[in-house]
């Protein structure tokens, strides 16, 4: 059986189409169910409130589901769109920016459902502080949209850049590398946020009065569990717009692949960590006001620390991309 | 549900008049398919937002079973609706695909201004 461009195009935006919906819906899924079930959780100890915090979910859910929309937009676009057929390079464009929409959506899902549902709980506990911790968990919850909003860029750019005129070899590994990159980073940082947003309304259910600096701690700690994700555009933006010469040599397609996988999942694990030490300063902030300022430079050299990783993978896919 | 009405109301209300304002002020600079998209989005944005809220009892009043296939189709049924203006928005050029995207994130939108504001407004007050 042979198929044409157009057919492998077609093929292809399906399947990109499919793996964007079905992974972005992975991430909302598990955090509007988190903040359900705190929901839950809340109800059973103050009856009472139920309203409130069933108004608290709602809007906590509203925004979780932003980044599975932005998977929806995408798969759309993917799905219903008439894709040009003058380069095999659009097959590894459609692929790669489902990929990298479908990716970069979990992280945040889940992430935003954490401050919802810690909002929820405060809530019970602390009915008078409902104003403060509704604006405080959307605030955290928009935050942690900000890497799918990274995914959601590469995954345009890579639909509307002009490939035409570009040697399918090795730039095909360099598409795909690209929508791994900015999709895969944004997991941890998606994540990493939510958790800092956690702890921020929490903090502000049990110290109402130290709103300020927990919010101010949060933001900061959320500033810098997002920068992966941001070496991850930027990898991505790297292999978007780098003309690389053509070659029928396997290698340096790898070289550029590799690059897009290592900034990806290198990302991961130090937007996570970060997120942990950012949760638990933020915590301790709103128990211990006073100690605002050695508790904040702790958690910075924590998060400098564990953001090494991130910084060797970058290392690491630069000299995959400009060296090798 | 008499709280979350008055929410979806108040929100609701505010996003219709939003797009409704800035999508005449682009109907008057010329910019029609920005409008139509932008207002299309809207209210597409509005029905899932109010189907979200109205779909919360059917979800909790039943048993586990129920509640779990009630919360499956209410996922289905909005995503399948919000994906209506995006498609319209590609297959018909009188819409603008950019536009109906930013009206279908216009309740979220308004929900955080709406907050954003509150928290500047009552800084500047204690300022004062």
């Amino acid at each position: 059986m042979d198929f044409d461009l157009q057919s492998w195009i077609t093929i292809a935006a399906f399947a990109g189409g499919g793996l964007c919906m079905g992974l972005g819906a992975i991430g909302a899924a598990i955090g509007e169910g988190f903040t359900a079930s705190q929901a839950s959780t809340a109800i059973s100890r103050n009856p009472s409130l139920s309203g409130d915090i069933l108004k608290s979910m709602l809007m906590g859910q509203a925004i979780a589901e932003s980044a599975s929309i932005f998977a929806l937009v995408v798969a759309m676009l993917l799905l219903f769109s008439n894709f040009s057929a003058d380069t095999w390079l659009m097959v590894y464009v459609l692929i790669s920016s489902g990929l990298c929409m479908g990716f970069g959506a979990i992280g945040a899902g889940v992430g935003a459902g954490f401050p919802a549902g810690a909002a929820c709980k405060g809530l019970a506990h602390q009915p008078a502080a409902g104003s403060r911790l509704t604006t405080n968990m959307l605030i955290g919850s928009a935050v942690c949209q900000t890497p799918a909003i990274f995914a959601l860029v590469t995954a345009f750019i890579l639909l509307f850049t002009d490939f035409t005129g570009r040697p399918v070899s090795p730039t095909w590994a360099a598409i795909i590398g690209a929508g791994l990159a900015s999709g895969l980073g944004a997991i941890g940082a998606g994540i990493g946020s939510g958790l800092a947003a956690e702890s921020g309304c929490e903090g502000i259910a049990r110290q109402p009065e130290a709103v300020s600096p927990v919010t101010n701690v949060m933001l900061l700690g959320q500033a810098v569990t997002q920068t992966t994700a941001i070496y991850g555009l930027l990898v991505s933006f790297i292999l978007i717009f780098k003309i690389v010469p053509a070659t029928e040599a396997l290698a340096p397609a790898m070289a550029l692949l590799g690059a897009g996988i290592c900034m990806g999942l290198g990302a991961i694990g130090p937007g996570i960590g970060e997120g942990l030490t950012a949760r638990d300063a933020v915590r301790w902030i709103a128990r211990k006001e006073k100690a605002i300022a050695d508790i904040t430079r702790v958690m910075l050299v924590g998060q400098a620390v564990s953001e090494s990783t991130g910084i060797y993978a970058l290392v690491v896919a630069l000299v995959l991309i400009f060296v090798v | 549900m008499k709280t979350i009405r008055e929410t979806q109301k108040k929100y609701c209300s505010r996003a219709l008049i939003f797009s409704i304002i800035v999508g005449f002020i682009c109907y008057l600079a010329g910019l029609t398919p920005i409008c139509k998209g932008l207002i299309l989005g809207t209210l597409f944005s509005i029905l899932n937002f109010i189907i979200m809220g109205e779909t919360l009892p059917i979800r909790m009043n039943r048993s586990k079973g129920k509640t779990f296939f009630a919360a499956l189709g209410s996922i289905f049924f909005r995503y399948l609706l919000l994906a209506v203006p995006i498609v319209v928005a590609i297959k018909f050029e009188q819409y603008n695909f950019f536009a109906a995207i930013a009206g279908i994130f216009s309740v979220q939108m308004i929900i955080l201004f709406d907050h954003l504001f509150s928290l500047i407004f009552s800084r500047f007050q204690k300022q004062v």
